[in-house]
């Protein structure tokens, strides 16, 4: 139980925050111990990062990191996580409430478990992000958990990338909590449905083996610190390292100043009704204490862009993240923070909501709740970027030998401008920062495509003092018949600039057939591609920052001779440097 | 030629180590080092130390240079001229789409070593099998030609979709290139890495045309200094991925140079753990700035073929050693959150630690180590007077944010939080090594390394330490025994089959004909990069091959796979085993003997006293002796007792013991059971 939730009758409302608070107790914890501890456990939570890296056999998992690791103690507060995927910050403690909840509560758990869970309102995501939550022993005691989160490419569902359910049942098949491992002994049954639900078996083995894999080093890794200090000191460091990484994040919030922030933004539209859909969030801070308000989100949806609490509670602790300072997580970093929610609203679906395109409300939150300090940050704040991971998602069998294969990866957007100076190119979007865009040479290696074009879109920057950076022009030529799921949000919307700065390009993605027809795409499940087909995905752009008249004319010339803005583009947007 | 010398470049000082084997003697000589003109530096050196007989009795100058790597984090280097393949032209700046700092909000990535404009490109595409899915256009190069000429261009790169299955086109474009009467420098991306990845291997052949601007007349600087100071023997530098290159060829491929830096320390490991037969060593490099370590099986170098500097992929083979911040002059702090950390900064050599006088006004484990008396002679090679009181100061200004008691407890927490810190690096490679720690030997060096010897021992839980002869120069002391090496790879996605074990040994032998001539001192080793298919990460194994030979087996490369995977991952899978990547090394020994190499005689700890060290094991203050390294007793001797020699001191604590070992090294183990 991570994460303290009641329901308050009268308003309805959530309030989420770490459920762990200071007990005293890490005053007496010898303060050289505590840190030599804090980096055992967050080496030990790298360790198992690494082990997934090097085993998986998916591309989501092994090159865009899309996956989580985290050391959790006996109380199920985190002593570590591993910088993967920003976006599942904190996550994986409701999945290890919800996983040893279901299979019975603690006391069933044995030495050589491994707990298979993927219920998207215990994991925030969609069942295809499944959780092994491992229990480490000690000393004959439970010390703790170790987990880890991935993206498996499918599991069941009715397409492997939907963008267009009703309900939970149609995204995959749901493991509530079940034992994969049962002291050390693979349950055959359960690894059975788990294959019989993939459309693409053979992945979700291999990745299935370096979750195991990499569980097993991290709970190995913890259990040697606590053999090596003992319980009752292992505590009461972990205790002080708790109100450490607490002290940190409340000095970064004073520096914040005090007051209620908002900002509203609109969606697309859902995936099924194409209406779209304004939001707002409120963003108040007082001394050292943050509270993030969406009580006025919209209902949820009768589409999937729904966000589990957990994930709408890790984006707000990322957006706030990115403001004020960040190093390794522990609970401790939780505590100030807290994240206010309605049951059955878009931020606090409630089942049956379905939730495949989480990312579409929780991504645009991040952005959201960051511009709201922009007025009180304006050294800070950046204007909008691309804002959206623009994931594509491909399957087919292939011609040759007629095996499926499946592949999906997010793309890069340009960055808004910032006060600094303009913003960065193709990067992946915040949510996830530290993924890798896959090279056309691996992709080619494994799948029936030619990649026709992989460039910076000229003339695609918001123009400003500071301009916002290039989106990415992105052209597959399909060499076989298959299928994709598009599934882009701000389609529509586009990058707003900031202090006068203009507005980016908004995402897009072009079909166009062998016979001459183009459409256009965002959110669209199973799209039957004929060979020969080409699709061009065009990612947003970040907005300006300041106004265009105010940009040096060296740095127009520059991006002229480059190429990155056309003669044309000077002539329209900054003609004090023609 | 009885003479051999390798000289180190480092960021502060250039080390020589010198070695006459008409009398056996070997001489150490460190002069600063020159930034600007890095070769003064050496040159300095040799005069410093080597008399003009001396140089003409040389055979070989082993070469340890940074140049290549500070042109590239400098971007001080060649201007480039790019020509890809038609739509790709933005390879080098997209990039990966990842930040440096996965929660910087504003990254401001730097500029791209080959600017936009002269990023060019030609029609003509290869798909993955290496089949001509559009022919190539060379109508354009002409024009490319003369637009790199109005740009001044010094060195085109040339990198084509897919060249590493078929390269057909990159040397057609060149050709066309000389046609049209361009006279500079070409990298052909296949020349250069012949792996997949286009971003990787794309930079990778930039960053070859990008150093070899300036590796080329360096060494040349070099080479004409040398021969007017009498030398006639033969200039080697080090490489990468371990060994060294000819000057000649080392001018063809600068790129294997750059990761070079760490590399002489852990190749001087990897030679002793061979000459005393130790199963895992695990070197303990401490400078004052960083913590070198590798883990070492076998004797055997750990290679990685994934390297990276100042932000950019290398696809080139690189010795796998881990630098973190953590050394002599690491500072510690006490951050917002009340808790004392160390690291990752460095007051470095100016100001320095505190104790230098230097101007240095925060505590550093330089600091920390003399308040505990662990700094026997009170000052440093280099005759650096060491000032107590100083010490004392600036670890009193931590005494209060800490909580901690006194002084003397900031101190054995700085200590006891950068060997953690140590520890836990060392912990990361044996665990993706999938070794025990516990039953590693670790080889203690470097200025501060002897001084870690007991500490380590006990955050990484192992038992013996050796520290070796000239434990303060025992990276340049490396340099002195390379190979001469040479390396190249190719992709070539394959089934492990037996029709796949041809192709590798055509490739094989295509790749070791690019290494030049031959010599009857050759070594080969075959290395296939090889893994479960549906994986992407692979597991290099290294195979005996000779150049006429076949292979093993498929069965015999199989079972060798399987039990390196389940030795790193604790599993095998039941998926059938693919081949990636092709590469050959050649090693050829040179005829310089590998006897260890003795340290020269130093009586700088006569007639020291007995001291007050602080004592870890014990926790108290311990009255400990001091004595000159060739004092230890052969019998051994127990601790507490501290071991000076003219680079290094070594401190055994109570609970460990010390002996003179092979190879003239100390071994100190750690009594188990006894009390400490």
């Amino acid at each position: 139980m991570t994460i303290l939730s009641w329901m308050d009758p009268a308003e309805a409302v959530v309030s989420s925050s770490s459920k762990s608070v200071s007990t005293g107790i890490g005053a007496a914890a010898d303060p050289i111990t505590t840190e030599i501890i804090r980096q055992g456990l967050n080496a030990a939570a790298e360790h198992m990062k690494r082990t997934v890296i090097r085993t998986a056999f998916s591309p989501i998992i092994y090159e865009a990191l899309d996956f989580a690791v985290a050391l959790y103690d006996a109380d199920m507060c985190m002593l570590a996580q591993a910088p993967t995927l920003p976006s599942f910050m904190g996550t994986l403690g409701f999945c290890v409430e919800a996983a040893v909840t279901a299979i019975g509560g603690s006391q069933v758990l044995m030495p050589g478990d491994v707990v298979l869970y993927n219920d998207p309102f215990g994991t925030g995501t969609h069942p295809q992000d499944a959780a092994m939550v491992v229990p480490i022993f000690a000393l004959d005691t439970l010390v703790g958990y170790a987990v880890i989160k991935a993206h498996w490419l499918d599991i069941g569902g009715k397409d492997p990338y939907c963008t267009d359910t009703v309900d939970v049942f149609q995204e995959g098949t749901i493991f509530p909590g079940v034992k994969l491992y049962d002291g050390g002994q693979l349950v055959d049954s359960i690894y059975r449905m788990v294959l019989a639900n993939s459309r693409i078996p053979d992945a979700v083995i291999g990745d299935i083996n370096a979750m195991v894999a990499g569980a097993r080093s991290g709970g190995a890794a913890l259990a040697r610190i606590v053999e090596r200090y003992g319980l009752d000191e292992f505590r009461r460091c972990v205790a002080r390292i708790y109100d450490h990484g607490e002290a940190m994040v409340r000095h970064w919030f004073e520096q914040l100043p005090d007051g209620e922030y908002s900002a509203s933004s609109v969606i697309d539209g859902d995936g099924v009704v194409g209406t779209p859909i304004p939001f707002e969030v409120t963003v108040r801070v007082h001394g050292s204490s943050v509270t993030v308000d969406y009580t006025n989100a919209p209902e949820q949806t009768v589409g999937p862009i729904n966000s589990p609490l957990p994930s709408t509670v890790a984006v707000s602790r990322l957006a706030v993240a990115y403001l004020v300072g960040n190093e390794a997580p522990n609970e401790g970093h939780f505590r100030a923070l807290e994240v206010l929610t309605r049951p059955g609203s878009i931020f606090h679906p409630v089942r049956p909501a379905p939730s495949f395109m989480y990312g579409v409300p929780s991504d645009h939150a991040i952005e959201l709740i960051i511009n709201a300090l922009a007025s009180a940050l304006p050294d800070l704040v950046p204007a909008a970027s691309g804002g959206d991971i623009c994931a594509l998602v491909w399957w087919g069998s292939r011609e040759e030998t007629g095996e499926p294969w499946a592949d999906g990866a997010p793309h890069p957007v340009g960055l808004g401008a910032s006060p600094q100076g303009d913003g960065a190119s193709t990067m992946m979007f915040h949510s996830e920062s530290a993924t890798r865009f896959t090279p056309a040479e691996i992709w080619e290696a494994r799948n029936p495509w030619i990649i026709e074009q992989c460039a910076l879109a000229q003339d695609s920057g918001g123009v400003g003092k500071h301009r916002g950076g290039l989106g990415l022009n992105l052209s597959f030529r399909v060499i076989e018949d298959c299928y994709i799921t598009v599934a882009i949000a701000r389609t529509k919307l586009r990058p707003w600039g900031l202090q006068g700065g203009g507005e980016g390009r908004p995402n897009d993605l072009v079909i166009e057939y062998p016979d001459g027809r183009t459409e256009s795409h965002s959110l669209t499940t199973r799209v039957t591609l004929p060979k020969g087909t080409l699709v061009h995905l065009r990612t947003g752009s970040g907005g300006g920052h300041g106004s265009p008249a105010q940009r040096e004319i060296s740095s127009v010339r520059r991006d002229l001779t480059e190429e990155y803005i056309s003669l044309e583009h000077v002539a329209t947007h900054y003609p004090h440097a023609l | 030629m009885t003479v051999v010398i390798g000289v180190d470049v480092g960021g502060t000082f250039t080390d020589l180590v010198m070695r006459d084997q008409l009398d056996g003697r070997v001489t150490v000589g460190k002069v600063p080092t020159t930034p600007h003109d890095p070769e003064l530096g050496v040159l300095n050196a040799i005069d410093a130390v080597l008399t003009p007989e001396q140089v003409s009795r040389c055979s070989h100058l082993l070469h340890g240079t940074t140049v290549g790597l500070n042109a590239l984090i400098e971007r001080r280097g060649a201007t480039v001229g790019l020509i890809t393949t038609a739509g790709f032209r933005d390879v080098l700046e997209i990039g990966r789409g990842d930040r440096p700092d996965p929660y910087d909000l504003r990254p401001r990535p730097k500029d791209p070593l080959v600017p936009r404009r002269r990023r060019v490109e030609v029609a003509g595409r290869m798909d993955s099998h290496g089949q001509v899915v559009t022919p190539l256009d060379l109508s354009g190069i002409g024009s490319i030609v003369d637009r790199f000429a109005d740009e001044s261009v010094d060195a085109i790169a040339v990198v084509l979709m897919n060249s590493y299955t078929n390269p057909a086109h990159e040397i057609q474009i060149e050709s066309e290139l000389r046609r049209c009467g361009y006279e500079g420098d070409i990298s052909l991306s296949y020349r250069v890495s012949g792996e997949y990845r286009e971003y990787e291997r794309t930079t990778t052949t930039v960053i070859d045309a990008f150093v070899r601007h300036r590796m080329g007349p360096y060494l040349r600087r070099l080479r004409d200094g040398l021969a007017q100071r009498g030398f006639r023997g033969e200039l080697l530098i080090t490489r990468s991925g371990g060994g060294a290159l000819t000057v000649e060829e080392a001018l063809q491929r600068p790129f294997e140079t750059i990761l070079s830096g760490p590399v002489a320390g852990a190749a001087a490991t990897a030679r002793l753990a061979q000459a005393l037969m130790l199963p895992l060593a695990i070197p303990a490099d401490v400078g004052g700035t960083s913590f070198d370590t590798a883990a070492i099986v076998d004797g055997r170098l750990p290679l990685n073929f994934e390297g990276e500097v100042d932000g950019l992929p290398l696809q080139c083979p690189w010795v796998d050693v881990r630098s973190i911040g953590a050394g002599g002059g690491s500072l510690a702090y006490v951050d917002h959150g009340g808790l004392l950390r160390v690291g990752p900064l460095s007051a470095g050599a100016a100001p320095g630690p505190a104790c230098y006088q230097r101007g240095g006004s925060q505590a550093t484990v330089t600091d920390a180590a003399l308040a505990l008396g662990m700094l026997a002679s009170g000052e440093l090679s280099g005759g650096v007077g060491l000032d107590l009181s100083s010490a004392h100061r600036v670890l009193d200004d931590l005494v209060t944010s800490s909580g901690l008691a006194d002084r003397i407890a900031v101190a054995q927490g700085i200590m006891r939080i950068a060997a953690s810190h140590m520890a836990e690096a060392v912990r990361g490679i044996t665990v993706e090594k999938g070794v025990d720690i516990r039953s590693a030997t670790l080889v203690a060096f470097g200025g501060a390394g002897p001084l870690f010897a007991s500490l380590l021992a006990l955050e990484m839980d192992v038992d013996t330490i050796i520290v070796p002869s000239n434990a303060g120069n025992f990276s340049a002391v490396g340099l002195m025994q390379s190979d001469v090496s040479r390396s190249a790879a190719r992709t070539l996605l394959r089934p492990l089959v037996p029709q796949t074990l041809v192709d590798v040994v055509a490739v094989a032998t295509n790749l070791v004909a690019s290494f030049g001539a031959a010599t009857d001192n050759d070594v080969y080793e075959l290395l296939l990069d090889l893994r479960y298919r549906g994986q992407e990460h692979s597991l290099t194994v290294v195979l005996p091959w000779s150049v006429g030979a076949d292979t093993p087996t498929v069965d015999v490369i199989e079972s060798q796979f399987e039990a390196e995977y389940h030795a790193a991952y604790n599993l095998n899978l039941p998926e059938s085993v693919e081949l990636v990547n092709v590469r050959v090394q050649r090693h050829t020994r040179l005829s310089v003997s590998r006897d260890a190499v003795s340290a020269p005689r130093w009586d700088g700890a006569v007639g020291m006293q007995d001291r007050s060290v602080w004592s870890f094991t014990r926790n108290e203050w311990v009255l400990t002796p001091v004595i000159e390294r060739a004092s230890v007793p052969d019998v051994g001797m127990p601790g507490p007792v501290l071991i000076v020699e003219q680079t290094a001191t070594t401190v055994v604590d109570s609970g460990f013991s010390v002996r003179p070992g092979e190879q003239e090294s100390l071994v100190i183990t750690r009594n188990r059971g006894a009390s400490a």
